[in-house]
């Protein structure tokens, strides 16, 4: 009877959904200190596009590696066909089915099309010994006959365009036999017209069974293509949505989870007044007329996708990048910012978002990498150039005071602190340049959540002390945290700006990924 | 919290060989070194006139291989140096030699030495220009220009070697007079390496170059002109060599137009790599290029005085390198 039963239930599942492809079970994933996977449990079925949505952080990279065997992971069980399999290297993974296609794809540039597709497999040959061409040619043609790409084999991949790349990368993988293909992240490089090319081509692919598990940060992209969605949040499941069932609001409140408590936020109210900097019209590259204005004491957040030119921003106003158009002024005086040396000249200071090689001397000292850019205040004359060695260590000693950074001493290495204490002296060092708008990008990226909550105390005690903030993150949950308004960046734009109580993480999400918020 | 409690040294865990042989492993050597040398032969090597044949040795080195080091701090390699010796000491010989050496008074010769500095860092630059503002990559720039030098003064020269009798007193003296007994390129080694230590060391366009060399990225964030200082390294660094290269000539009494520099070349690097495991590991800097250079001036005297085959003067100083690699390298993959 209970077989009987079992077997209808069976036989009705699969008449409303294809069997799965691939299962996991119950992954774990643990690195030292840290759970990236928590038994995350993720199901693709053949012919399916299965998006993947998580912040940074999530777990999505982690469970890509560890399903492709790039990564061991450190239990759970991933099922082929209802099948264990263990995969530990890209052979294994290529044998079960799967490949992986990642935002830069595995192309190399300077080869042509054709050699790509021979890559890492026997070559036809003459007699055994000379390249038979017209061979190669015949089956690069077939590779790319079930993709409709109007491009000839002999083609450098480094003249492609960037969807036909991904379609190259599809077709190798599906030759190869591939019935899983992971997209990381791949239309982060596309253009809107070039996304839907490679949309149309990957529904086709899938009409014929092959299954897609798609990571991607763009929402509207995910709700136009995918089947199904599974979210994760902080290495867990955070909830699976079929496409009948995925609307917006649930998708991103599973995507962001609990927002930031009240108790929680560090931010000061700002006083009316005359802005301090003032932008107009800025065009650049991945800049499409913005404009905004920052009062003393104010943290403003200017969030968006990666490529969206929030971070872009703070790039052109300390120089780092080329300014095309607008207008950039401070108390009211333009600026003209061709270098760093202008921006730090003008009183702005930078924490760029990769600490280690952007901004600390390794194998220097704490005191080394406090005075870098001030160095200039300590000399005992201006001919020689001779740096007072007694003023330079005690600026330092102010700043490691102030910004209360724990070394053993101002002759410490640098490297010999903790991600936190770094970061704290790297933001500490413009304070000896007399900084007045610090541009922050991602000032807690790797630091421990104490050290967290300590950074976005020292922010908050900068603006009290009436600098201006300009803040963005990788992290959308920060900008609750410290921000009393953000700007919401779109393709260059500002999409959308937000105040007080309306910046919480679900929101920025929704008007970062182009949409605008429900009246409600 | 783990990662700090791994890197931090723990307090009162005694001796630590590995880091005292990294910090002091090659002054050590070199002590031991001369111990050795002194034991085996005691009449001749520490004797008082030997030690400052080994200084009077290792100067013309000692000279080229601290401007070296300015090139080496913002993590850039200069391969004409040993051109550039050449290029010194023939232009200096070949301009004095065009005045004639009835007319070399000591002014006569400052100017012309100082001519030529000016000349050798005006070549430094351009090699400086090539490498920061196009982005060539320094070892195949500067090996460029040292043969469009070497072609330059081998075409000026004929290949001819410019005679003692054609070169002023006032030259010589640069390379063989002495001052309280202590030879003159002695002095003069000395007083390159006192500048430089205190350019690099309490300057802030020296300390900004080791900012350079630590994080380039970071230095450029900080408002530090990166390219521009690369200017100045090779511009600094080229006219050591030509002065070095200047001092060779004077001591030889004679303006050769090839043969001079290549000696140098790559003496300077060892010199300067085994002061970048001296004191401190993984960074280039003039105290260490010191011990360095005394360290191949020890051995090929001490060598030479033992009587052992000058082949041997070439396998141990390989050997030494290698060990004050070996240490360096150890020192930083411990951080």
């Amino acid at each position: 009877m209970i077989a009987a039963q079992a077997r209808t239930d069976a036989a009705h599942a699969s008449a409303v959904a294809p069997p799965p492809l691939l299962e996991v079970r119950q992954m774990i994933k643990d690195f030292p200190g840290t759970r990236a996977l928590d038994h995350v449990d993720l199901t693709v079925r053949a012919g399916e596009i299965h998006a993947l949505l998580g912040e940074n952080g999530a777990g999505k990279s982690t469970i890509i590696k560890c399903i492709c065997g790039a990564q061991p992971a450190t239990a759970g069980e991933v099922l082929i066909d209802g099948e264990p399999v263990s995969i530990t290297s890209p052979q294994e993974a290529q044998a079960a089915g799967i490949a992986v296609v990642h935002q830069h794809t595995n192309l190399i540039p300077e080869l042509s099309v054709e050699e790509n597709l021979c890559l890492g497999e026997p070559l036809p040959r003459i007699g055994g010994v000379l390249i038979d061409w017209p061979e190669v040619r015949r089956r690069a043609r077939a590779v790319l006959s079930p993709v409709d790409l109007d491009i000839s084999p002999a083609q450098l991949c480094a003249d492609l365009r960037p969807d036909q790349l991904a379609m190259v990368a599809i077709a190798r993988a599906v030759a190869r036999k591939a019935r899983l293909i992971i997209l990381d992240e791949p239309t982060a490089a596309l253009l809107p017209r070039e996304v839907e090319t490679l949309f149309a081509q990957m529904r086709v692919l899938a009409s014929r069974g092959v299954a897609f598990l798609y990571v991607s940060h763009r929402l509207t992209e995910v709700f136009d293509i995918a089947d199904r969605v599974t979210v994760l949040r902080d290495g867990r499941n955070a909830g699976t949505f079929d496409k009948d069932k995925m609307d917006r609001k649930s998708v991103v409140s599973a995507i962001v989870g609990a927002e930031t408590a009240l108790r929680e936020r560090h931010i000061t109210p700002v006083a009316d007044g005359p802005a301090l900097l003032s932008v107009k019209g800025l065009h650049a590259a991945r800049v499409n007329g913005v404009s905004f204005d920052l009062r003393p004491g104010e943290v403003l957040g200017v969030a968006g996708l990666p490529g969206s030119g929030a971070e872009e921003v703070l790039n052109l106003l300390f120089g780092r990048t080329r300014l095309e158009g607008g207008e950039i002024s401070m108390d009211g005086a333009p600026l003209k910012l061709r270098n760093p040396a202008d921006a730090i000249r003008a009183g702005f200071a930078l924490v760029p978002q990769d600490r280690l090689a952007e901004a600390v001397l390794h194998g220097y000292s704490v005191r080394e990498n406090i005075t870098l850019p001030s160095l200039a205040q300590f000399l005992r004359e201006r001919v020689l150039r001779l740096v007072h060695g007694g003023r330079e260590k005690t600026a330092a000693r102010d700043v490691i005071a102030r910004m209360n950074v724990r070394t053993p001493g101002t002759e410490t290495l640098i490297d010999a602190l903790s991600g936190g204490n770094q970061q704290k002296a790297v933001l500490g060092r413009w304070l000896t340049t007399g900084a007045r708008v610090f541009l922050l990008n991602s000032p807690t990226a790797a630091v421990d959540v104490g050290a967290k909550a300590e950074i976005y105390e020292l922010i908050a005690e900068l603006a009290a002390a009436g600098a201006s903030v300009l803040f963005t993150s990788t992290e959308v949950e920060e900008f609750p945290v410290i921000c009393g308004r953000v700007l919401v960046f779109s393709e260059g734009r500002i999409a959308g700006e937000l105040h007080d109580e309306q910046v919480t993480e679900a929101n920025i999400m929704t008007i970062a990924a182009g949409e605008s918020l429900e009246q409600d | 919290m783990s990662k700090t409690d791994a890197t931090a040294p723990a307090p009162g865990a005694g001796f630590d060989l590995l880091h005292f042989l990294a910090r002091y492993g090659t002054i050590l050597s070199l002590v031991l070194l001369i111990a050795f040398f002194s034991f085996m032969r005691p009449e001749v090597f520490p004797s008082m006139r030997n030690m400052f044949n080994v200084l009077n040795q290792v100067s013309i080195l000692g000279i080229i291989a601290i401007g070296l080091t300015v090139c080496l701090v913002i993590g850039q390699f200069d391969l004409s140096i040993g051109a550039l010796a050449t290029f010194g000491g023939y232009v200096a010989a070949r301009m004095l030699m065009e005045i004639g050496p009835a007319n070399g008074t000591p002014m006569v010769v400052a100017g012309v030495v100082l001519a030529v500095l000016f000349m050798a860092m005006i070549i430094g630059i351009i090699n400086g220009a090539l490498v920061s503002y196009l982005g060539i990559s320094a070892i195949v720039e500067t090996l460029a220009m040292s043969f469009i030098v070497t072609g330059v003064i081998l075409g000026i020269s004929g290949s001819r070697t410019i005679s003692p009798t054609e070169i002023p007193a006032a030259f010589k003296i640069i390379g063989q007079g002495n001052i309280a007994g202590i030879p003159n390129p002695v002095l003069i080694m000395i007083a390159t390496a006192l500048v430089l230590w205190l350019f690099l060391e309490h300057t802030q366009p020296g300390r900004n170059m080791y900012a350079i060399g630590g994080n380039k990225e970071a230095s450029r964030l900080s408002g530090i002109p990166v390219k521009r200082y690369a200017l100045v390294a090779m511009g600094i660094c080229a006219a050591c060599a030509a002065l070095g290269g200047m001092v060779a000539a004077a001591n030889l009494g004679a303006g050769r137009p090839q043969g001079v520099g290549e000696t140098y070349l790559l003496n300077a690097f060892v010199a300067v790599f085994i002061g970048a495991s001296t004191l401190r590991p993984g960074k280039f800097h003039v105290l260490g290029t010191a011990v360095g250079v005394l360290m191949i001036g020890v051995i090929n005297n001490g060598l030479s005085v033992m009587g052992v085959p000058s082949f041997w003067q070439y396998i141990v100083q390989g050997v030494l390198l290698i060990l004050a690699l070996i240490s360096a390298s150890m020192m930083v993959l411990r951080r």
